[in-house]
């Protein structure tokens, strides 16, 4: 599952900050904020997309860097996210 | 707070919570300097305000208030400012949470912090989240977080009297001396304005309006607020102001040095009944600014043709002020012009709230959002 979540956050930020241009796509560690992709704005946007496409409520003390920085936190947040929510429907 | 490796940023927590008391001075001084562009100290008239309006608003409502941003050292550098209001629609009671005043102090360095008050606004207890004074940045966030941006609502439009007058008060504005020109645009006015040609967007011709404006007195605070609603209930979605509430707000609207005299007149038909109201303010030579002009169905035509008569009579150079659907409507036709300052917008948890708003059913902007406060207009000093 964290395979998929990560693909499908790279190709979001890739349609949507980076004008489909996958060249421009950082690594799984590299910051988001410090290499320009997303800002105030884009982070908002990264909140919704996770909320809709991931169907996680993300509470606003969730909206830090240490959950959005990078891929691999976001991939790791709504991965987190998900199993919670799948331990507690069970 | 945690390290992310040898050549990164530290991380650490920081916080949102409500405005407090011991928050006005930092909030006053990043209003004074984001906002109103100001190097100088925020003055104690300013502190005053700020604390009496969003610590003790108007209208009261559990749970929805002012926020402030904590850095990680506790310093405040975030700020949304929210003021209560009820709505009704449908007969039903709607909480609504106006948000103004949005600012982050160096936002560049910390863009959570601007992504994080105004989410935290939007998930508080209110149905309606609302501004009417969202600049571009402000209303790219809104709408990644699925506001609607209110199209008619948003327009700023300007009607133009007197165009020599006009690009020399627009001079001033810019560099204070250039005030100077002001005598020499009258003779140019007067002049285009005796030629009576038919109704142009760059000026207002002599007795343009003789036949089409109507008869307007003033109106005295007790008028003012009983006017305002019984207007407002023309609209589906309206304020749900008390007496005492709605006063308040007319009271301190008084007081906008920045944009001059204010004028507030109702307007009567040819049988003597009220068909519409108008607040604006504004001095002989200058722009007046228009924070309300309400009208009975159908009657808008007349009521905007009384208050340009109003203005040109004042000796005004151009009027400008926030649409209103309706209101846009009858503009055309009146060679008003439209621009872009700032956006309206909406949030509604539930989607079917929007509708009043998409459909032009909705009083906002003016006594039903930021308008009306001493921020926009006065001074402090």
């Amino acid at each position: 599952m964290p395979q998929q979540i990560n693909a499908d956050i790279r190709a979001f930020i890739v349609e949507n900050f980076l004008f489909g241009d996958e060249s421009e796509i950082p690594g799984d560690d590299a910051s988001l904020i410090e290499n320009d992709i997303v800002d105030s704005t884009g982070i908002l946007e990264m909140v919704s997309f996770l909320e809709e496409h991931f169907s996680v409520e993300v509470a606003d003390p969730e909206i830090v860097p240490e959950n959005f920085d990078t891929i691999a936190r976001l991939t790791a947040f709504v991965a987190g996210k998900s199993k919670a929510k799948a331990a507690a429907s069970t | 707070m945690f390290n992310r490796g040898a050549n990164c940023r530290v991380f650490s927590m920081s916080d949102i919570r409500p405005l407090e008391q011991d928050d006005i001075p930092a909030v006053s001084e990043m209003l004074q300097r984001i906002l109103r562009k100001r190097r100088d100290p925020a003055p104690q008239g300013m502190r005053d305000y700020l604390r009496e309006l969003f610590l003790d608003p108007p209208c009261r409502a559990d749970g929805i208030h002012s926020l402030v941003h904590l850095r990680e050292d506790g310093k405040v550098n975030g700020f949304m400012g929210v003021l209560p209001m009820r709505f009704t629609y449908r007969g039903k009671t709607l909480r609504s949470a106006i948000g103004g005043s949005f600012m982050v102090d160096r936002h560049e360095d910390d863009p959570y912090a601007g992504a994080r008050l105004l989410r935290a606004f939007q998930s508080g207890p209110q149905d309606l989240s609302l501004t009417e004074t969202a600049n571009d940045v402000s209303t790219a966030m809104w709408r990644r977080l699925r506001g609607t941006i209110l199209t008619e609502y948003s327009l700023e439009w300007l009607r133009i009297l007197r165009p020599a007058g006009f690009m020399a008060a627009i001079a001033a504005n810019a560099f204070a001396p250039a005030a100077l020109t002001r005598p020499l645009a009258r003779p140019f006015d007067a002049l285009l304005r005796r030629r009576g040609s038919p109704p142009q967007w760059t000026h207002v011709a002599d007795g343009e309006f003789a036949q089409t404006a109507l008869v307007s007195e003033d109106t005295d605070t007790a008028e003012t607020v009983s006017l305002i609603r019984t207007f407002a209930t023309t609209f589906a979605l309206h304020p749900e102001w008390s007496q005492s509430e709605l006063e308040r707000m007319v009271v301190e609207a008084q007081r906008k040095a920045n944009y001059g005299t204010m004028v507030r007149r109702k307007v009567l038909s040819r049988g003597g009944k009220t068909v519409g109201f108008f607040v604006y303010y504004g001095n002989k030579g200058g722009i007046g600014r228009v924070i309300q002009v309400l009208s009975l169905p159908g009657h808008e035509g007349s009521v905007l043709d009384t208050l340009l008569d109003d203005a040109t009579k004042r000796g005004l150079v151009a009027l400008r002020g926030r649409g209103q659907p309706a209101l846009v409507n009858a503009m055309l036709g009146r060679r008003f012009a439209f621009v872009h300052a700032s956006s309206s917008i909406v949030h509604a948890k539930d989607r079917t709230l929007l509708e009043p708003f998409v459909t032009g059913q909705a009083f906002l902007n003016g006594f039903a959002g930021e308008s009306w406060t001493r921020l926009l207009g006065d001074r402090f000093d």
